[in-house]
């Protein structure tokens, strides 16, 4: 979906700059950054769609940023990319709640095809959440005020 | 690991050559420690037990000789004193009456026998009165060696003589001094019953004892030297004090013993000067402890050769264990290296596919964008677009070979617990064979199976079976190149007895020289040219059919063909490999 917002993150920053420039031509909006902690204030200032988000970096790991993404409690979708050697971690983000993973070298097209499914996934739970938020407020008038301090993604 | 049958690391000669080494190691040292103290107690109890049995022998003889020595001088004594007695009773005058010297002669031969002659003998050696079978009265003996003697000591016995009727005789004579007057009574005694009492002396078979005097003359008959009277074969030799003992073995006439060949004990008597032998012969006296000896001897040689038997029998049977100790350990041994060998290639490839994955990625990134950019440059040189297509082109079909490479080699490190299904093995080769039955045709090569009918299913694990089967035809194949045609058998056969499955790959490829047939097993062993092989092939079989419990072989004749076999177990083992993470190798598409 043209616009989507991407963030990437990964430590190989020719890597981060090609990609960004490809996926800018074909209508994303990226940021990338090459740490987890980066990853971590980038999202607490912005909302995304979706997160790419490689395994092995140095200082905080992919799976340390996963665990910490969890916390914020976002729709937007992770997606693994991994140099395919650690494919066990790759299982275990999936376990930990990453959308899906992709192994290094992939095609552009494999990874848009990816992230248009991770926005799609994002997208129905955004609306499955607000779904329900109004099924309370509709049952619960009062519940409504649940809803301001809570961020939306 | 039997990796093939034909083909060993370790030089066999060299093998020999230390197992026979082993072997006489062994075998001298239980002969050092058995045997040879075995023997030298044995001889030393055979040499002791001889100097033993001469020390007995020796001390039987004396004791004999000092018996019979006993026995003479008894006799000889008696004698001498019974005249002793008629001399000291009657005067000269009474016994010079012939009546009354016969009356004596008369009564002292009823009662005691053994007498042939009685005379009396003036101091001057002449004859006062005889009564005896010879005509003496004349004789005038002062001139006698043993008047001298009679007169000097009182007393004299002779040696034998030949008497009158050519009888052995001998003569005692005793002094008695009377009024300031000396005579002599003398007596010849007839020597039967003295010498009975030498002569029925028996001793074994070969044993004898007789006495000889000074000059070696028999003063008794010998049981069998000679006869009375006659020359000894042995010379007297000086008189000697106490009893002496020869004991010589050897027969040989040439030894510097008298008495070659016999045990003799001799011994010096006082009156006269006699000489009592007692001898027999060697071999007869130690008889009995020859025999024993040599039973002895027989039973030390039998258990030492018995021992020693035994000890090549033990020895043998122990150097066939530790050889097949050793076989069974070498195997292992290279089990486990081959295992290790596995393990580390592992690990590095892993790392390193990462690290290779990693630039690969940002070279395809690099590839996309210039695509990208070519096509929003209309107005492109045709030329240097088509290049530019064709190499880019090129560029991803490097890459996804690159790709491929790596992918190998995580596959190959990947240890996944295999996922255990029932799986129909002919029904799965044929599929297998349908796979690669197109591209094999192109290049000439017919399939053929001989599959086991109501082969039992078995319990493994598809996806890595495909693998190892996909590698093993795919071989087979490239095995072909360069020959116009081909042929791959591949067979099932149920092996009851191992509980499993044989699967025969055959095919008429070029082979594999003996030099290589170890390695094939070896990661990244290949033969093929760079680009084409990886050799991981064979290596990713080994390890996932050993995982699977089975066991996989080659057997190979360079330039007619290669055969693989592989054994599957109807079950696989329960706890497969040791340290498996989990992890699956089908992954799922994300949550949704
Ligand atoms: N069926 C066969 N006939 C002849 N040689 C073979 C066969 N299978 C394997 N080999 C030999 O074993 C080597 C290793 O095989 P493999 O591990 O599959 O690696 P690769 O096929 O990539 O070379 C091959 O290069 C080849 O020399
Ligand atoms: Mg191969």
């Amino acid at each position: 979906m043209k616009g989507s917002r991407i963030l990437l993150v990964d430590d190989e920053t020719v890597f981060t700059e090609n990609m960004t420039r490809l996926l800018t031509t074909r209508g994303y909006l990226v940021t990338a950054t090459d740490n987890g902690e980066a990853a971590l204030r980038i999202l607490g200032e912005k909302d995304f769609d979706v997160i790419v988000l490689d395994l092995k970096m140095p200082g905080m790991d992919g799976i340390t940023t996963l665990k910490e993404i969890g916390k914020l409690g976002l729709f937007a979708q992770t997606l693994i990319l991994t140099g395919h050697g650690s494919i066990d971690t790759a299982l275990e983000a999936i376990k930990l709640g990453a959308y899906d993973y992709l192994t290094k070298p992939c095609e552009i097209d494999d990874l848009v095809n990816k992230i248009e499914g991770a926005w799609g996934k994002k997208n129905e739970e955004k609306n499955k959440d607000t779904q329900e938020k109004i099924q309370k407020v509709v049952e619960s008038p009062s519940s409504v005020f649940d809803l301001f301090p809570k961020r939306k993604g | 690991m039997n990796k093939s049958t034909h083909f060993d690391r370790d030089d066999p000669q060299e093998k020999k050559i230390h197992y026979s080494g082993l072997y006489f190691k062994f075998i001298g040292l239980t002969l050092v420690c058995s045997l040879v103290p075995l023997l030298l107690v044995g001889w030393a109890i055979n040499i002791h037990y001889k100097r033993f049995a001469v020390s007995r022998m020796t001390d039987s003889f004396q004791t004999l000789v000092d018996y019979h020595r006993r026995i003479i001088e008894s006799f000889l004594q008696e004698r001498c004193s019974r005249l002793r007695l008629i001399s000291e009773t009657h005067s000269r005058d009474i016994l010079t009456q012939r009546a009354n010297l016969f009356r004596v002669f008369e009564i002292m031969n009823r009662e005691y026998g053994s007498l042939t002659d009685l005379g009396v003998i003036d101091d001057h050696g002449k004859h006062l009165a005889y009564v005896g079978p010879y005509d003496l009265m004349d004789k005038n003996y002062s001139e006698a060696l043993w008047f001298g003697q009679v007169m000097e000591k009182g007393i004299y016995i002779s040696d034998m003589f030949s008497g009158f009727r050519e009888v052995p005789h001998f003569v005692i004579a005793v002094t008695r001094a009377e009024n300031e007057e000396t005579w002599i009574l003398r007596a010849t005694i007839d020597t039967d019953a003295f010498r009975s009492l030498v002569e029925d002396v028996r001793i074994g078979k070969t044993g004898e004892v007789y006495l000889i005097n000074q000059e070696g003359i028999f003063q008794t008959n010998p049981r069998f030297s000679g006869q009375i009277m006659e020359n000894a074969p042995f010379p007297a030799g000086p008189i000697h004090e106490g009893i002496r003992v020869y004991v010589s073995k050897s027969d040989t006439k040439e030894t510097q013993q008298p008495f070659p060949g016999k045990i003799v004990a001799t011994l010096w008597l006082d009156e006269p000067r006699w000489m009592l032998v007692v001898m027999q012969e060697y071999s007869e006296a130690f008889n009995e402890v020859n025999r024993a000896n040599v039973a002895i001897l027989v039973f030390l040689h039998l258990s030492a050769a018995t021992i020693l038997i035994v000890t090549i029998l033990i020895t043998r049977y122990m150097i066939k264990l530790i050889r097949k100790r050793d076989t069974q350990a070498d195997r292992l041994n290279r089990q486990l290296m081959q295992a290790g060998k596995l393990a580390a290639v592992g690990e590095l490839s892993a790392g390193v596919a990462h690290e290779i994955n990693n630039p690969l990625a940002i070279v395809l990134t690099e590839r996309q964008i210039l695509l990208d950019s070519a096509e929003q440059t209309p107005d492109l040189d045709d030329r240097f677009r088509r290049q530019l297509t064709h190499s880019l082109n090129q560029m991803d079909l490097q890459i996804h070979r690159c790709k491929r490479i790596t992918q190998n080699l995580l596959r190959f490190s990947r240890r996944t617990k295999p996922s255990i299904e029932t799986v129909d093995l002919n029904n799965f080769i044929i599929e297998v064979i349908e796979l690669v039955e197109r591209e094999a045709k192109t290049s000439g090569i017919r399939f053929l199976s001989d599959l086991e009918e109501r082969l039992p299913l078995l319990l493994s694990d598809p996806s890595q079976l495909q693998q190892v089967f996909l590698n093993m035809i795919t071989n087979a194949i490239d095995a072909h190149d360069g020959k116009p045609y081909g042929i791959i058998h591949i067979s099932t056969q149920s092996d009851d007895q191992n509980q499993g499955v044989r699967v025969l790959i055959a095919d008429t490829g070029s082979g594999i020289s003996s030099e290589y047939i170890a390695k094939v097993f070896d990661p990244f062993f290949t033969t093929k040219p760079a680009g084409k092989g990886t050799g991981l092939g064979l290596s990713i079989c080994y390890s996932s059919i050993k995982q699977l419990g089975g066991d996989i072989t080659v057997k190979s004749h360079e330039g007619k063909g290669t055969e693989f076999t592989i054994f599957l177990p109807y079950r696989p083992p329960l706890n497969p490999n040791e340290s498996m993470p989990e992890g699956h190798e089908s992954v799922g598409l994300g949550k949704s």
